[in-house]
């Protein structure tokens, strides 16, 4: 039971860790809490959508994935990045704004894109025509119930976060990025073109949201909502890990992610629901059982509670 | 210098924008009374969005308080409106499964205590914090409260909601039963068309009575507050928060006021809600409350009382003008030499994410060319006296004094 539910706890805090690189990127080097973060999740996944009814399976198969969807999640990937570049010059550009307006800034655009989005395809919930899988045989014996999509999301997502860990570690744009996100005046003036390197971030945060997207949908259904749903447990595992830091940012995807599935097991506690026998004057039925319900809102308590006792979270530095 | 006595001064002594303002306000009244006369909108109806439009300005102005004033981003709003709504409909509702058949005064009682506990208990944690981190920590306790209501079935009933709320004069002595004593009329403005007031008429005048009266008290209470030594301090926190802090001020202390304060407010607005609708369920508590509620405040102009009263209405005006869309199915343009054909079917299928779209597009335009709002707090911090009339004692000021009197 326990190991199942740590198993797709890896594979929910994997769509959590790539939305939530972004959100601590873009935090970092923009300089604003984008609430529009979630919705360009939802831009990704769609774009992904009609790429795969469009081209279909393309034969072959990896992790019984057809090929046509990894070119879906790159056009999902793309569309994002593009999308986001788009409101980065259009919006957000020369708007002389401080950081509080830019985030109420952000809410429009995602309400913009939200609506965009449920004109074209509707309010209601679709999949990805994909046929949906048996969990794998071999980890049956241990209780683990995963499918191979499962698998195929935790290793892209892998693949993806390596990627960064690689660009942000020995490239000259990651060294450039890593300079912004540590003090923007300085890098400034040492020379370095801080709109390219901006921009830049733009497009990888989007686009690993876009992808983060494209692995809800697949993990899940894909609703004009799913990334805003999405949105709160994203900021709750960006400031766990520390916001402005990428490392924290993964870390803080993996324990939301892996907290929100493990919620069952607290309902076996049945913390609150004694209560009533303690206390004069409440009925004896009184109490709160934390159930699966629940498993968002113990995310965002832990959320609050992280502000409160270190604001900098799990990687960020001591100020 | 009222609108009454002097209207030509009172409108060369407006600003641009509130003249803009005043003439839209102006043009639209007229325009809903056109519509009331000629039929196309009724009576009952009319009397129905006033209500929410009031409900709106309350809500408004309670964020307001906090955002305006102080600089608290609230992402709660439609929490607290919920928990006014479910506090009071809990207290008098039949269907209510814990106490339920209370009148619903004591149950906007309790609902306004209960508001302010909460706000404490939420306050207390979060006001410390920074104010981006505070927007997503209100947000996510907005969800939790959400999730709560929808899931704590044995307190409120889940996602059923709470139905057989009675209305708000409900076992008062001679208003609880004043509609169905008003004699039905029958008005006939033009030939062919007629308008009914009967019962349901003179209930929703009495529930529109009732909202004036909550944001008629908000409103002065909040613009006293405003000008007074109190407001003075919560502005100087949200210009400068260390300064206040510099001056001496215990600026956690009234942020917390100004929380609570606001909190109270939204939670009116919940209460009257819940005796106009009847019914309320955990749908009411939807974030999307929220960020209408900061369109309003932002259109407004943060600060801005008056300014919240209007986009307390603008709002409404978006959010039910465009259910007016949803009968267009199009219509033939007839030219005499072609006829265009407009198919309108794409826009009536689409009604809420075309909302949403206006409210998305609306914040964005605003926040780029407009930040301060549509009627920014310029008058309104200062006492209009001290403005229009200046105490003579002046002429005698401390310059004269010392410089040993008169000149003249």
């Amino acid at each position: 039971m326990v190991l199942d539910l740590l198993a797709s706890g890896l594979v929910f805090s994997s769509i959590i860790v790539l939305g939530s690189i972004g959100l601590s990127l873009i935090y970092s080097i923009a300089d604003f809490a984008n609430f529009a973060h979630g919705d360009t999740m939802t831009v990704g996944a769609y774009a992904a959508f009609v790429t795969f009814g469009a081209i279909g399976g393309l034969g072959g198969g990896i992790l019984s994935l057809p090929l046509g969807f990894f070119v879906a999640l790159v056009v999902g990937i793309v569309a994002a990045a593009v999308v986001a570049v788009l409101t980065e010059k259009i919006v957000y550009d020369g708007m002389n704004a401080s950081s509080i307006q830019l985030l109420i800034t952000s809410i429009g655009i995602a309400f913009i894109y939200r609506a965009v989005i449920q004109m074209g395809f509707g309010a209601d919930f679709t999949r990805f025509d994909v046929e949906p899988l048996r969990p794998i045989e071999a980890l049956l014996p241990y209780g683990i119930r995963v499918t191979e999509h499962d698998v195929a999301i935790v290793v892209s997502a892998v693949v993806l976060v390596g990627g960064l860990h690689t660009l942000l570690q020995y490239t000259d744009l990651g060294r450039k990025m890593r300079a912004m996100a540590d003090n923007p005046d300085l890098a400034r003036v040492s020379g370095i073109r801080t709109d390219r390197i901006k921009l830049w971030t733009w497009i990888i945060g989007a686009g690993l949201a876009g992808s983060g997207g494209v692995f809800l949908g697949l993990y899940n259904q894909l609703s004009p909502r799913m990334g805003f749903n999405l949105l709160l447990l994203i900021f709750a595992a960006v400031i766990l890990g520390g916001i402005g830091s990428v490392y924290g940012a993964m870390l803080g995807g993996l324990l939301i992610g892996v907290i929100n599935q493990l919620t069952p097991v607290l309902s076996d506690i049945r913390l609150l629901t004694d209560m009533g026998a303690i206390l004069p004057l409440v009925p004896d039925s009184f109490g709160i059982v934390i159930g699966i319900e629940y498993a968002n809102a113990i995310a965002f308590v832990i959320m609050v509670a992280v502000l409160l006792v270190r604001p900098n979270g799990i990687a960020g530095e001591a100020v | 210098m009222g609108v009454l006595s002097d209207p030509k001064g009172y409108w060369a002594d407006l600003t641009r924008a509130e003249r803009g303002v005043v003439a839209s306000i102006v043009g639209f009244a007229v325009l809903l009374f056109a519509g009331l006369l000629t039929g196309a909108l009724s009576p009952t109806y009319f009397l129905f969005l006033v209500g929410i439009a009031g409900m709106y300005a309350l809500l408004s102005l309670g964020l307001n308080s906090q955002w305006g004033f102080s600089g608290l981003i609230n992402f709660s709003v439609a929490a607290f409106f919920g928990i006014g709504a479910y506090g009071t409909s809990l207290m008098s509702a039949d269907s209510s499964p814990i106490a339920g058949g209370y009148l619903p005064i004591v149950g906007l009682f309790v609902a306004l205590v209960v508001a302010a506990i909460i706000a404490l208990a939420i306050g207390i944690p979060t006001l410390r914090l920074r104010a981006d981190y505070l927007a997503i920590a209100s947000l996510g306790l907005a969800e939790v409260v959400r999730l709560v209501v929808l899931n704590e079935r044995q307190i409120t009933n889940g996602s059923a909601g709470v139905r057989g709320i009675p209305p708000f004069f409900e076992g008062w002595p001679v208003l609880a039963t004043l509609p169905q004593q008003m004699p039905g009329l029958v008005i006939r403005p033009f030939p062919g068309t007629e308008l009914v007031l009967e019962t349901p008429f003179w209930g929703a005048l009495l529930n529109v009575v009732v909202v004036m009266a909550f944001v008629g008290i908000s409103y002065g209470v909040l613009r006293r507050a405003h000008r007074s030594p109190w407001g003075r301090v919560l502005r100087t926190i949200r210009s400068d928060e260390d300064l206040a802090r510099a001056l001496g001020k215990n600026t956690y202390g009234f942020k917390m006021q100004s929380f609570v304060l606001g909190s109270v407010i939204m939670a009116l607005a919940g209460v009257f809600y819940a005796h106009l609708n009847l019914f309320v369920s955990p749908g009411d508590l939807d974030p999307v409350t929220t960020f209408y509620v900061w369109v309003a405040v932002i259109l407004g102009g943060s600060g801005s009382n008056r300014g919240a009263l209007f986009g307390g209405v603008v709002i409404v005006t978006i959010r039910e003008g465009t259910r007016f869309l949803s009968g267009l199915s199009g219509f033939v343009l007839d030219l005499g030499v072609v006829a265009l054909q407009f198919d309108l079917s794409f826009i009536s299928s689409n009604v809420a994410p075309l909302r949403f779209l206006l409210i998305g597009v609306l914040i964005v335009v605003l926040m780029r060319y407009r930040p301060q709002g549509v009627l920014p707090p310029q008058r309104e911090l200062i006492w209009p006296k001290v403005v229009n009339d200046p105490p003579s004692k002046l002429r005698s000021g401390v310059r004269e004094t010392k410089a040993g009197g008169d000149d003249e």
